[in-house]
């Protein structure tokens, strides 16, 4: 490394180190992240039945992703899949700003009730969701109990009904991940200085306007990002279907990520399975790119004055 | 290959921690695995024999039958790997197995609708050669047909499952009524005895089953069906035939006259202890199970109902037959493992006339050996098994197919559709699904 002048050579080396600083994180998102959704790729070009090997691993080009486009099942995860997230994510959204606007505020108790809204988030996923399947059983569900008391013969099966699956999905989603939003949007909230409020209060603005005035438009940088999260983490729901109702009844609460589980792990159809895995991929992508076009450089940008 | 290239061409003495570091973290992250390996065969100098099997009904009883073999092989010790009790979470973690080539794996249980699967995808052992025609020939046909594909023998049957009809002898007796023949005897049957008993048992249903979007619901509906004279898919198991009348008519009855009016709305989610505990808290007249049912609704500990149960062949539609599906476990060895003839001694002391019959006296399981219906002892103990005998030999197989799982998951969907949504155009989804299947069939054509 002679020649040239020290400065130069002190640069490279420095770049240098700093691709050295950076190549084992580098190197684990190519193992885990680059590789798996190439490798996911590349295998939904392809025909793969696991049980008969005899059909061999052929080349199919598209075909998984024509069949997926005309494929009523896929169409029903897909209608499915996106009701659950604009749905659940709405209510996510306003449920965690009344949240956070509660828990923002300054009362006796504070630290307590901040650590009560947190419950829900806290508790494991696996174990939630099967407290709500509990909840809506038809024998000894405590929605049951809340409703009809002793009158047993009047006790609904409220996940034997379609519609109805499909918002407990929605309202246990809800009550789950509501206070991650509310969190979010707590920490947008800190950042908002008391002192447009002192100076709101002697223009004499009331409670609705230093809310609508102040509070929502410096809260909205927060409120995108809570956005963001929330959308991603919804089409990719699994386990919830899984623990509550398994798809079921009638594929009402058959989102996309259980559907391509399904033909990955139980049919072993590698490559549908894969189609539908990136198909899901791909949509997050397109979203996330749409809200860092969009919205993101509001987010960025545009600091609380 | 490209890290070590990477790693050789470091020109700085001073930053040569960094990589090292680098493979300190990778290592360590392999290297546990490496380690508990060596271990586990350094302290343990017996055989070790790796059974993958799903959460015993019977924990106990599976307990005591492991200890009995390892007194009677002091030097194979068998770990059991226990997966989930639901059958279709099992065959996931057992597969993504076998799709690895894992050798811990030595031998499992395959439900009897897996074997075509197994044996095709090549993750079972042939074992004709261990277990003969002349072997075969003391298990019940319906067992060895299941274990059996392209011919040759893959599974061991372990025991017999058939769906019957349980029935609260008492309220029948009270009404003057005897095991009914017809679905249509059996719904009215119901009605009557609800309406009267309603005032005093709210709570009470005519039936009770499973019919949540699973595995049980293509039994349950391939009784109805082909109780009727329908089939799920044709005998030459080439062309689905859901659309056809026969096979209509019974997925119409089972929507208009079981769901919500026979039996409460909430069996579209009742797998079989759901259907179970509805029975055996005396708020279903009918019930439809497999054998051990019977064990579970006699046992005063867990049933409100003991001593007042009846047990039958299934109804029937007028000019059909009754019809109960198979259903059970075979054991198998996987092809990667590397002591199959010690998993064939597990296997054949497990599936021995002695110990069958110790599962069929202490579980309540049906044994597949057919001289064990005629066992003095097992008939004590489970004496329902000399009327259900004829049942169980006639039971009906699921189609075969090694890619059942798809066409099960085609089955369910429309079966749970056409209970579920009391408007849907039948005719129009049957058609849809029986599209979709021939689709499945057609690719393993000439392989069945």
């Amino acid at each position: 490394m002679t020649g040239g002048s020290a400065g130069r050579d002190r640069f490279r080396t420095g770049e240098q180190a700093g691709w050295w600083m950076l190549a084992p994180a580098l190197a684990f998102s190519v193992m885990f992240a680059l590789y798996p959704v190439i490798d996911s790729f590349v295998l939904s070009l392809y025909r793969i039945f696991l049980a008969v090997p005899d059909l061999g691993q052929t080349f199919v080009g598209w075909e998984n992703y024509r069949d997926l486009a005309t494929d009523p099942v896929a169409r029903q995860a897909f209608l499915v899949t996106v009701g659950f997230v604009v749905s659940s994510t709405l209510l996510e959204l306003l449920l965690g700003l009344g949240i956070a606007l509660v828990i923002h505020e300054q009362f006796p108790g504070r630290g307590w009730v901040r650590a009560t809204a947190l419950i829900p988030w806290a508790i494991p996923t696996v174990v939630a969701y099967q407290m709500w399947r509990f909840i809506f059983n038809d024998q000894y569900g405590l929605a049951n109990l809340f409703l009809f008391g002793d009158r047993v013969a009047e006790y609904v099966p409220w996940l034997a009904y379609p519609g109805f699956a499909w918002l407990a999905i929605v309202l246990a989603d809800v009550w789950k991940t509501s206070s991650f939003a509310g969190l979010l949007i707590l920490a947008g909230l800190q950042l908002i200085p008391d002192e447009l409020y002192e100076a709101a209060r002697i223009d004499g603005a009331n409670t609705w306007q230093r809310f609508w005035r102040i509070t929502l438009p410096l809260l909205r940088p927060a409120l995108l990002l809570a956005l963001v999260f929330r959308t991603m983490d919804a089409f990719r729901v699994f386990d919830l279907v899984f623990v509550m109702t398994q798809g079921g009844p009638g594929g009402a609460t058959q989102v996309l990520q259980f559907y391509g589980y399904k033909a990955l792990f139980t049919e072993g159809r590698m490559g549908y399975g894969a189609a539908i895995s990136v198909t899901v991929f791909l949509a997050i992508f397109l979203l996330s790119l749409f809200y860092i076009r969009a919205v993101g450089s509001k987010l960025f940008e545009k600091e609380p004055a | 290959m490209a890290m070590m290239l990477c790693l050789s061409s470091i020109a700085h003495p001073r930053r040569r921690w960094l990589p090292a570091l680098f493979v300190v973290i990778l290592g360590s992250l392999l290297w546990p695995a490496s380690a508990m390996r060596a271990e586990s065969s350094a302290t343990h100098p017996k055989t070790v024999l790796r059974f993958v099997s799903w959460k015993p009904d019977h924990p106990r009883v599976w307990q005591e039958a492991i200890e009995r073999f390892q007194e009677a092989y002091p030097d194979i010790e068998v770990i059991r790997e226990i997966a989930p009790h639901s059958s279709t979470a099992y065959h996931d973690l057992l597969t993504q197995k076998l799709k690895n080539r894992d050798a811990s794996v030595d031998l499992f249980f395959m439900d009897v609708i897996w074997v075509p699967e197994f044996a095709a995808a090549g993750w079972a052992l042939p074992l004709g050669d261990r277990f003969p025609p002349s072997e075969q020939a003391k298990f019940l046909p319906a067992t060895i047909q299941a274990g059996t594909y392209q011919g040759q023998i893959f599974g061991i049957p372990s025991r017999i499952d058939g769906g019957m009809l349980y029935f609260r002898q008492d309220l029948l007796k009270a009404y003057g009524f005897g095991p009914p023949q017809t679905w249509e005897e059996l719904a009215r049957q119901a009605e009557t005895i609800v309406a009267g008993e309603g005032k005093t048992r709210p709570a009470l249903r005519g039936y009770s089953a499973q019919f949540k979007q699973y595995e049980g619901l293509v039994c349950n509906m391939l009784e109805l069906i082909e109780s009727n004279g329908g089939r799920l898919v044709s005998e030459d198991g080439r062309h689905s035939l859901l659309h056809s009348p026969q096979s209509l008519a019974p997925v119409r009855f089972a929507r208009d006259r079981i769901m919500g009016r026979l039996a409460s709305r909430a069996v579209l989610m009742y797998q079989e202890p759901e259907s179970l505990a509805a029975f055996i808290q005396g708020n279903a007249v009918f019930h439809r199970n497999w054998p051990y049912a019977w064990d579970v609704s006699n046992d005063p500990k867990r049933s409100t109902i003991a001593g007042k149960v009846g047990v039958a062949p299934l109804p029937r539609f007028p000019g059909g037959r009754s019809v109960s599906a198979l259903g059970g476990w075979l054991y198998g060895i996987s092809t990667y493992s590397r002591q199959p003839s010690v998993a064939w001694a597990f296997i054949s002391f497990l599936s021995s006339q002695e110990m069958q019959k110790f599962f069929s006296i202490h579980a309540g399981l049906a044994p597949s050996r057919t001289a064990l219906f005629n066992d003095a002892e097992v008939l004590t103990a489970q004496p329902f098994f000399r009327d259900q005998f004829a049942v169980l030999r006639g039971t009906s197989p699921r189609p075969r197919s090694p890619l059942y799982p798809a066409l099960s998951h085609v089955l369910q969907r429309y079966f749970s559709r056409a209970l579920a949504i009391s408007n849907l155009d039948l005719a129009a989804e049957a058609a849809a699904a029986d599209r979709q299947i021939n689709r499945l069939l057609k690719l393993t054509e000439g392989n069945t």
